[in-house]
């Protein structure tokens, strides 16, 4: 379990995550949206403890995480927004590294590096250097090596930014059957449907503040089930209805100009992330 | 165990980059011993001027070697691969981390010393390289790698790694006692060029490459430098804020 208490970051007289309370349950797929600026890689960084809080702390399984807790960060394996990778290294040199880093016997880093190289299509690339890779490559790597370790804690910070369709599915796979072995999953991601068709709960945050938590389901009934989108002398407009029979009794009043459909995740971050910038 | 692992990514990098490595480590020595040695034939205190200079090129490619091993690498890991992320969060304990650069910058150093010291045997100086020698070089080495080590936790950007050899390499390569002896500087001057690493490392060495004894004043003021930056090193990177 990932405990979040009273979590602080700031830069100079910038805020970029403000008193944030979360508490992250075992074997629990929890996403963490926002806007861009929210807050989001900052915490993700300081779970990582590449950050340090400024206030507050991260407890994992009870005990505080801070760059001294080996045992703690034994459990961790991340993968960052960014290509945080040896840019000279080869894709193999890049499995060894980690798997030294974790002290896995040699035999065991040759057998998982083999088996999750092939298992991500990589295996023909394996002699080359990750500056020749390309971004879904580089992405397809880092997951390889996050996985390599078999962590208890995933934390994935945009893990499919720059992958195309299908490999984002494949993805979206295999986080399911890692979560499936009792993995703890953390995501951040600017793809709303991901957060939709994976996360347990999600955590939406903005301005490094929470903003509402709870189940997907839980979040879009709250707003209402129902959507109907209008389109205005202002723009497109979306109606939110608890009722189906509401929202078609609004589509036929609305006429041509309306469409209903169901409400997503995507709508309750709109909601929630447009209202607090057209607040400021 | 997290020493040899930072061992074996210097070795990956040095196997990758041997003849670059070598051939940067040769250069700037290489010319300063046939300009300054061999062009410009002079003497000093009555011996061949090339007697003078080369324990001092020695000295100052141990430093030149292990500092740019350690400072351009690790900004560029830091702040623009962002590699440093993964060791950052993986159980390595940091001060193993430390140590492996530390040693492993030192070994580059000492290769490019080494390489040197190979350049030059074919001139025929009766100076003397032995075991303490070596050491020294070594010792050199873990100073200029935990120095490289701190500027790079402070750099702001990768393409600082370049100006701090401008500001600290480039001034101790002309002025401590490579190419001329600090007795020879002005008073209050020479006292603060004396104080500094290499002055000390070029001293040792060419004394022990004549045939004297180092002096222990110079092994306290390297062992102080590798102390008060390797702790600086250390303190860095378990708690500064934002690696």
């Amino acid at each position: 379990m990932i405990e979040i208490k009273g979590l602080t970051k700031r830069f100079g007289d910038f805020t970029a995550v403000d008193h944030l309370d979360l508490t992250i349950n075992t074997g629990e797929f929890f996403g963490l949206l926002g806007p861009n600026g929210a807050g989001k890689t900052t915490t993700i960084s300081m779970m990582s403890t590449v950050l340090l809080p400024s206030e507050g702390q991260i407890l994992v399984d009870g005990q505080v995480l801070d760059r001294k807790a080996s045992a703690q960060k034994r459990k961790l394996s991340v993968i960052t927004q960014e290509y945080s990778m040896r840019q000279d290294m080869t894709m193999d040199e890049v499995m060894e590294y980690q798997g030294r880093l974790y002290y896995m016997p040699k035999k065991v880093i040759k057998e998982k590096t083999a088996e999750l190289l092939e298992f991500a299509g990589l295996t023909e690339f394996r002699k080359r250097t990750v500056r020749h890779l390309s971004g879904g490559m580089k992405r397809k790597l880092m997951i390889c090596r996050a996985l390599m370790i078999e962590p208890e804690i995933l934390l994935l910070d945009e893990p499919t930014a720059g992958m195309d369709a299908l490999s984002r599915r494949q993805m979206w796979n295999l986080l399911r059957q890692v979560n499936g072995r009792n993995m703890t999953i953390v995501l951040t991601t600017h793809y709303i449907e991901e957060a939709q068709a994976l996360c347990d709960r999600v955590a939406l945050i903005n301005r490094g503040k929470l903003q509402k938590l709870d189940s997907p389901d839980a979040l879009i009934s709250e707003l209402g089930a129902f959507a109907v989108d209008e389109t205005t002398e202002n723009g497109l407009v979306t109606k939110y209805f608890h009722q189906r029979q509401e929202a078609i009794d609004y589509l036929t009043a609305a006429g041509s100009q309306a469409s209903f459909r169901a409400t997503t995740l995507e709508d309750v971050f709109v909601e929630c992330a447009g209202r607090k910038l057209g607040q400021s | 165990m997290g020493i040899l692992t930072v061992l074996w990514e210097k070795w990956v990098e040095f196997r990758r980059d041997f003849y670059k490595i070598t051939v940067a480590a040769m250069i700037s020595p290489l010319m300063y011993l046939i300009i300054f040695g061999m062009g410009i034939q002079t003497t000093s205190h009555g011996e061949p001027y090339l007697h003078f200079l080369i324990p001092g090129i020695v000295a100052m490619a141990t430093m030149t070697g292990s500092f740019s091993a350690i400072a351009q690498n690790m900004s560029v890991q830091r702040l623009y691969e962002k590699a440093l992320d993964q060791v950052m969060v993986s159980p390595t304990p940091l001060w193993q981390f430390i140590l492996g650069q530390v040693i492993g910058g030192s070994l580059r150093g000492l290769y490019a010393g080494g390489v040197i010291l190979l350049l030059t045997l074919p001139i025929r100086t009766d100076l003397v390289f032995n075991g303490l020698s070596i050491f020294i070089m070594f010792l050199n080495g873990t100073v200029f790698s935990t120095i490289a080590l701190t500027l790079s936790f402070l750099a702001k950007s990768y393409t600082d790694a370049p100006r701090f050899t401008a500001y600290i390499i480039t001034p101790m390569s002309f002025l401590c006692n490579t190419f001329f002896s600090t007795d020879q500087m002005p008073a209050g001057f020479r006292q603060v060029i004396s104080m500094l690493p290499l002055s000390q490392a070029s001293a040792m060495i060419r004394g022990i490459a004549n045939g004297e004894a180092p002096e222990a004043f110079g092994f306290i003021v390297l062992f102080a430098y590798l102390a008060v930056f390797g702790a600086i090193s250390v303190v860095f990177i378990y708690k500064k804020k934002n690696l």
